[in-house]
């Protein structure tokens, strides 16, 4: 019994040992280890691959920023109705994940500087011919994800039923199932839903222009003036070398 | 809690774990605390800071009456299919007794949460049913596995001697059930059966999860938006535990009722 004690102390103050080390290699090597949450069911600006690693948009230039601030970057795939709560909590101390710059987020954390701007646009199925914009589709059901800029501006068009979704690919789903009858979501994730994945080109179609124009921040607590700093001047860095159009050309096309 | 407990809970009620005796029915039993309690603090929440818990309040009704859809049309329907599969699992026919047990098997094996979204997003490619009735749909297929369990148990905690003098007063196998086991049967499975509507109460709110709005996907929803979120599932919390110790007073009425009849 005694052995199996000590046993599991060693392992355990090993454990720790080693999980105290990881901080200090990274400030010998002079950077600060930041953690990054993103709710990875964005495609194309965060998604999870065929080898389960986190990958987009955002993620490419989070590490491309980073590099130019001087960070190391660890990120944690989080659930998108509980990703501000994350971020107050200390679970992590930044969140790049498609987030709208709005100014009731504004009120709650701070945010960085835009890196990118973007509209919402809608996606209905080819069936409903005559539908160009959400007011169209009055007395049905307009899908969005959570908690996000689309879903409030669904909330914005009288006599349209709002359906709030945990990730946007549901709400895609249910369109495909027939039971709502259109989804808004950013551009690119519409554009990946409605007209590069196989089995929903031949059922989806996108209408008209995006009828928004939203610019998304990577969002840090209410406060924290310096990662604040380090990342507008990443931001800034990664714009002047033209990487964020490289980006754009690999996953936006 | 865990499966195996609710599958076969009949066995304790020798000890008539729901029902309160008579000495604890005082002012301060823990129902009443805990009730009134729960119905005091969020009034008080309410009236002191309207800001957050009173549009909260506000903004769940609906909600609930979507909670109480799902669960008393799954409940119902549960029954149904628990007593069918109480009665093939204690059925001689081997085909019967083999169905019967491969659903209850099936069923139990598979977490409520996969059920949901297997019938709900999976199932949704071939057969596309409304959203709620799709959620009671699945809910009663899972709850109908434990209910048909505690039938089966129910009715094999009737003494053998019952239903051999029935069978030697001129009844048929059939009649000998309807008229003598199950009546008993009834009160012996009372308790459990209470217990799995206060549990499929509960777990109604992982149908959230298939964007049906009910209390908790309206508090999600208001959380989401105004950032609230230790207001929101404190009256979450608290409309929840309202509910179910509300459930769990009639349910003890119930049983009292019935075992005052005999």
């Amino acid at each position: 019994m005694n052995i199996i004690r000590r046993a599991l102390t060693l392992i355990a103050l090993v454990g720790i040992c080693s999980v105290s080390a990881a901080p200090q290699q990274a400030a010998a090597a002079g950077k600060r280890t930041i953690a990054v949450a993103t709710d990875a069911t964005w495609p194309p600006m965060e998604m999870v691959d065929a080898n389960k690693k986190i990958v987009g948009f955002d993620i490419d230039l989070m590490n491309a920023i980073a590099k130019e601030a001087g960070l190391t970057v660890e990120y944690k795939n989080t659930a998108w109705d509980g990703i501000f709560a994350g971020l107050t909590g200390g679970r992590y101390d930044a969140i790049i994940s498609s987030v709208t710059i709005t100014d009731e987020r504004k009120k709650q954390y701070d945010f960085s500087d835009p890196y990118i701007q973007i509209g919402q646009i809608l996606v209905v199925p080819k069936t409903e011919a005559r539908a160009a914009k959400i007011a169209d589709l009055k007395g049905k059901k307009v899908g969005a994800q959570i908690g996000t800029t689309g879903a409030f501006e669904i909330k914005k068009v009288q006599g349209v039923e709002l359906k709030n979704y945990d990730e946007i690919g549901l709400a895609f789903e249910d369109m495909a199932a027939g039971r709502i009858s259109g989804v808004v979501c950013d551009e690119p994730t519409a554009a990946h839903y409605a007209l590069q994945k196989a089995e929903y080109k031949n059922k989806f179609k996108i209408v008209g222009k995006s009828f928004t124009s939203e610019a998304y921040g990577i969002v840090v607590k209410k406060g924290d003036k310096e990662l604040v700093a380090l990342l507008n001047k990443g931001i800034k860095a990664v714009q002047a070398k033209k990487i964020e159009d490289q980006l754009r050309k690999k996953w936006l096309r | 809690m865990a499966d195996l407990e609710r599958a076969r809970p009949a066995i304790e009620v020798g000890d008539g774990a729901a029902i309160p005796s008579k000495s604890d029915i005082g002012l301060f039993t823990a129902w009443r605390f805990a009730f009134f309690g729960a119905v005091i603090l969020l009034v008080y929440l309410a009236v002191t800071r309207p800001d957050p818990y009173l549009a909260i309040l506000k903004f769940v009704p609906d909600g609930i009456l979507v909670t109480f859809e799902v669960t008393v049309g799954a409940i119902l329907l549960a029954l149904v299919i628990g007593l069918v599969a109480g009665l093939g699992r204690i059925a001689s026919n081997r085909l019967l007794n083999g169905l019967a047990s491969l659903y209850v098997e099936v069923i139990r094996g598979i977490p409520l949460l996969v059920q949901l979204f297997y019938i709900y997003y999976a199932l949704g490619r071939f057969v596309h049913v409304p959203d709620i009735a799709s959620a009671i749909v699945a809910m009663a297929f899972c709850y109908g596995a434990y209910m048909g369990e505690v039938f089966r148990a129910g009715i094999q905690s009737i003494p053998k001697g019952q239903m051999e003098a029935a069978r030697s007063l001129g009844m048929t196998r059939g009649e000998a059930m309807r008229h003598v086991i199950l009546p008993q049967a009834v009160k012996v499975v009372l308790p459990p059966i209470g217990n799995e509507f206060i549990a499929l109460l509960k777990d109604s709110s992982l149908v959230s999860i298939l964007a049906v709005a009910d209390i908790l996907r309206r508090g999600r929803e208001f959380a989401s938006e105004s950032f609230t979120y230790f207001e929101t599932y404190t009256v979450i919390a608290l409309v929840y535990l309202i509910i179910t110790l509300f459930l769990s007073k009639l349910i003890g009425i119930m049983e009292e009722r019935i075992s005052a009849g005999n």
